[in-house]
């Protein structure tokens, strides 16, 4: 449970953090030769794979504790 | 989804390499702006340019500009100054006679040095003709060939105008949806091999490797929106590769839907089956061949060539390539994971 509420705290601070570089400052996207873009497309695939990493940790918890009720 | 490890090392050593190269290749010098970028025959037009990467003023010895009309008649700059490494002062003598028909004429910059090589800017200035007389134009025209135009020096990716860095995201974006193909192709091997074995196990790889997939086409659907925005200006444009491409995803979520609605394992697998095959059937006109028919900003479509031409030269594939091997690799990990958790599943579920 602990760990949903961290997730959960990561997850609205890397929303905040997108949506603060996005909407609030197109310039800021556009600078240094658009390579914010880049972090912004590199920062959405870790995500993606952060997502599959946290459905496949409740999968597997919820294989231990159907392990543990069956011992 | 054996238990041997060294393609998921493989997998992640290429991704290393893609991130590495694919961000710290630097951009082949260009040119960002011009102001005017119109003028009248006759005049004498001081442009200022604006370039992006570019070694001006270390190559001030070296510099030289043209104007070209076309194939045949090139203008030279009279006087160039170059005010710091990315700013640059041209003066062009503007014929009061243009060798064309039409009024407003476009014409291309280029600017070269021995550092940055040829920079070019289509339909950089328009002139626009105050009388039109081609056979004037053509007697009074002082041609100036573009000649011995330099090499760029080191290792660059090519420079577009409306891109500029984000050409870097061929690598993550375009890559995941090669991938995706890959690993759903993957998917429909294994869907046939349970048809034809009845084989359990066959049925989850594929569904495994159709979650992968999914999710990578849904990473590359929101890549592709957060570079839309920087590019085409909205994050959805209602461009038919978009649309084509979410109806696709919508396809393939329906198959996760259909599996769960089905009590009996043995049922759903057999309907899962047929239906991905069918799914990968319409994913490829989906994604490949409806948006080539039509009119799309997307590269790869209209008659808009995508891997090749300037969208992909021979040092982007150096990097583009090893990546859709490296993230279907990845991809394959990441179905192998799950494809175990799920066995480990029917293995207690039969206990």
């Amino acid at each position: 449970m602990i760990n949903k509420k961290i997730f959960s705290i990561l997850l609205l601070h890397l929303l905040a953090i997108t949506t603060f570089g996005q909407s609030s400052d197109a310039d800021f996207m556009s600078s240094i030769g658009k390579i914010y873009v880049v972090v912004a497309v590199i920062a959405a695939v870790f995500v993606g794979i952060v997502i599959f990493l946290v459905y496949l940790d409740r999968k597997l918890t919820k294989l231990e504790d159907q392990i543990k009720e069956h011992d | 989804m054996m238990r041997s490890n060294w393609w998921k090392f493989l997998g992640v050593a290429i991704i290393m390499y893609t991130f590495i190269a694919g961000i710290l290749v630097p951009l082949k010098p260009g040119i960002v702006a011009v102001s005017p970028s119109s003028t009248r025959t006759g005049e004498t037009l001081e442009m200022e340019i604006q370039g992006y990467n570019s070694n001006f003023k270390r190559g001030e010895d070296s510099l030289r500009a043209w104007l070209k009309l076309d194939d045949q008649h090139a203008l030279r700059a009279v006087q160039l100054k170059a005010i710091d490494d990315q700013n640059l002062q041209l003066t062009f003598q503007i014929p009061p006679y243009l060798p064309a028909r039409e009024r407003i004429k476009d014409m291309t910059l280029i600017v070269d040095n021995s550092i940055d090589g040829a920079s070019f800017l289509p339909s950089a200035v328009f002139v626009t003709q105050d009388s039109i007389d081609p056979d004037m134009g053509t007697q009074v025209w002082r041609n100036e060939a573009i000649v011995d135009l330099n090499e760029t020096a080191g290792i660059t990716f090519p420079f577009r105008n409306i891109l500029k860095e984000t050409i870097r995201n061929t690598y993550f974006h375009v890559a995941l949806w090669l991938s995706m193909v890959l690993i759903f192709i993957g998917s429909v091997v294994q869907s046939v091999k349970y048809l034809r074995t009845n084989n359990i196990e066959a049925d989850l790889k594929a569904l495994s490797l159709t979650r992968v997939g999914t999710i990578f086409g849904f990473l590359g659907l929101i890549t592709g929106a957060i570079w839309a925005k920087n590019t085409w200006g909205a994050y959805w444009s209602w461009d038919v590769k978009q649309n084509m491409t979410a109806i696709a995803l919508l396809i393939y979520c329906a198959y996760f839907v259909l599996r769960s609605s089905f009590e009996d394992q043995e049922k759903s697998a057999r309907l899962g089956a047929v239906y991905n095959i069918f799914a990968f059937a319409a994913l490829i006109p989906l994604i490949y061949v409806i948006p080539r028919l039509t009119d799309s900003l997307h590269p790869g479509a209209g008659g808009n060539p995508a891997l090749g031409g300037e969208d992909l030269d021979n040092t982007m594939r150096m990097v583009f390539y090893p990546a859709v091997i490296g993230w279907t690799l990845f991809g394959l990990w990441m179905a192998s994971l799950w494809y175990r958790a799920d066995r480990l599943e029917n293995q207690l579920l039969e206990r």
